[in-house]
């Protein structure tokens, strides 16, 4: 049974509002790494609450179609349940503080606390998560006072005490300049292989350096899904994100078909240099 | 993890870090306490109110607290005093007015006014005791350690945790709105004229804010359950459960004498 499956998902947040997600069915089997990639207004936050079970509430219904956990639908599941299955971390850090908490370990120990743990399992718990999103030196900062980048580390590591099966992640590393975003990802890289990641995201960096799966949203609609090779050979793809200089030029020698078949799309700069290598000598 | 001399107890806080005894008594404890007295300065005379000020004041300099002790009741209790001088010793017309040149003053009207000072100035000392020498933090697991409703703590703790970053939108806006044009330096027509401006934004954004941290706290199961897990609670000696106790007897009966007799 997939561990969040999305069923034929049409949704919008009034009944006169412009739907946001059309017609979307998805399927995340446990331990999964998916990235869900998309341009502006193109559903991936709405879907991500969707998937964190924040929707629906109150008067937002979806149109039809829903989202069943572990094969059951969310308004079925607890609070406590939901809050042990899956963790949702927000785009804009501050937001994810609980606004109960003075220091950074008490916003730690916070959600563990309300679910009832042992104090030497609550204790345990924080541990592991400081160490994990590099907060040891910030444990007694009053969390509103702390940076926007060391604010998100803390909502991840606040999401990670739960001990959530799955952890969704709706742009992370947007504030972040490229060496805390790829510190943060590194870390993110270092979670347990267990742990499901649903990572959304407008920026294909963070992307690949986490997924496996790659599903892209388009006018609420997923048009891809797939490994990397596929995303990125995508035409939609390079039009919403722009692309890496190497993998641009390695496009259009694909196109103008003077890429090896069979030969895989460059994700980083390293295989790129090999690639490129390869093909300016057998061409010479 | 925070303890009660910990540095980091943020700009809003008027919290003093220290190890006095008064800082190691239970909070709950002296949140009971703080109530006893605010009832029991109603049924004093003046000469009682002035010994709970000055005691509350004493206890607060040994507290560490002195300074911000001063500074409050400087702050606080002068305007006050001069509205009461205005309203009991010169515009309220008593039998005993006495003529000083240009103004009468009324001795009866300056009495009761300082009545009414002393009565002020107990309650607030008491009060700054009570927050200069208890952290939120201590309290709140003081309170979650009592079996007291999450809800409860969450309306105390919010505020002023929310407080900074509150202000520091409604600066941002402020900026914003001005980098746009909005006139906040001319007449007062122009400057209640651009308040909306001003609020709406502020407003709206806020209530955006409280619609995520509800979907937040209830992501990390805040009132999944009746009681929390709470690390670290502060020390509770029988004594002070027993204190608490004839306290809050006390209390009801005090009120009851109080609107008998």
């Amino acid at each position: 049974m997939a561990l969040i499956a999305i069923e034929n998902l049409v949704f919008a947040y009034g009944p006169k509002m412009p739907v946001i997600l059309d017609g979307l069915s998805l399927s995340i089997e446990a331990g999964e790494r998916v990235a869900i990639l998309g341009g502006n207004g193109s559903g991936k936050t709405t879907l991500a609450h969707w998937i964190a079970g924040w929707l629906p509430r109150a008067a937002m219904n979806a149109t039809s179609g829903a989202v069943l956990a572990n094969g059951k639908a969310w308004p079925a599941w607890t609070a406590l349940e939901r809050a042990e299955a899956v963790q949702f971390v927000g785009q804009i850090p501050m937001q994810q503080l609980s606004g109960f908490a003075f220091t950074v370990y008490d916003e730690l120990v916070f959600g563990p606390g309300n679910l009832g743990l042992e104090p030497d399992e609550i204790r345990k718990r924080a541990d592991w998560a400081l160490d994990i999103c590099n907060l040891r030196h910030l444990v007694d900062r009053d969390p509103f006072t702390l940076s926007g980048g060391e604010q998100q580390r803390l909502s991840i590591a606040a999401a990670l005490v739960m001990h959530p099966k799955a952890l969704v992640l709706d742009e992370p590393t947007g504030n972040f300049d490229p060496e805390s975003r790829d510190n943060l990802l590194d870390q993110i890289n270092r979670l347990p292989s267990d742990l499901t990641i649903i990572l959304c995201d407008m920026a294909l960096k963070p992307a690949l350096a986490i997924a496996k799966r790659f599903v892209l949203l388009d006018g609420g609609r997923i048009v891809a899904d797939g490994g990397a090779q596929e995303i990125l050979s995508h035409p939609r793809t390079s039009a919403i994100f722009g692309m890496p200089a190497v993998m641009e030029a390695a496009l259009l020698l694909q196109q103008a078909g003077h890429w090896p078949a069979g030969e895989d799309l460059p994700l980083t700069f390293g295989r790129a240099q090999e690639q490129f290598g390869r093909i300016t000598h057998v061409a010479g | 993890m925070i303890g009660q001399g910990n540095p980091h107890t943020g700009k809003t806080l008027l919290f003093v870090p220290g190890n006095s005894f008064i800082h190691r008594i239970n909070p709950l404890t002296k949140l009971v306490g703080l109530l006893w007295l605010a009832a029991t300065t109603f049924m004093l005379p003046p000469m009682g109110m002035a010994v709970v000020f000055i005691a509350a004041f004493a206890f607060g300099v040994i507290a560490g607290a002195g300074a911000v002790f001063v500074r409050r009741l400087v702050l606080t209790v002068t305007p006050f005093a001069i509205a009461l001088f205005v309203i009991h010793g010169l515009l309220i017309k008593r039998p005993d007015m006495i003529d000083y040149g240009l103004i009468s003053l009324s001795p009866g009207g300056l009495t009761y006014m300082a009545h009414i000072l002393v009565r002020v100035a107990a309650l607030l000392t008491a009060s700054m005791l009570f927050v200069t020498t208890t952290h939120p933090a201590i309290l709140l697991k003081s309170l979650d350690s009592h079996g007291i409703s999450p809800g409860i703590a969450y309306l105390i703790s919010s505020p002023l945790l929310l407080i900074e970053p509150f202000s520091a939108r409604a600066r941002a806006i402020r900026d914003a709105q001005q980098a746009r044009g909005l006139d906040l330096n001319g007449s007062w027509k122009a400057r209640i004229k651009a308040f909306p401006a001003l609020l709406i934004p502020l407003v709206t954004l806020a209530l955006s804010d409280l619609d995520q941290r509800a979907s937040v706290l209830d992501g990390r199961a805040f009132r999944a359950r009746p009681f929390r897990v709470v690390l670290d609670a502060p020390v509770d000696q029988p004594y002070e459960r027993w204190l608490r106790r004839l306290l809050l007897l006390a209390l009801p009966v005090q009120i009851g004498l109080l609107l008998w007799l």
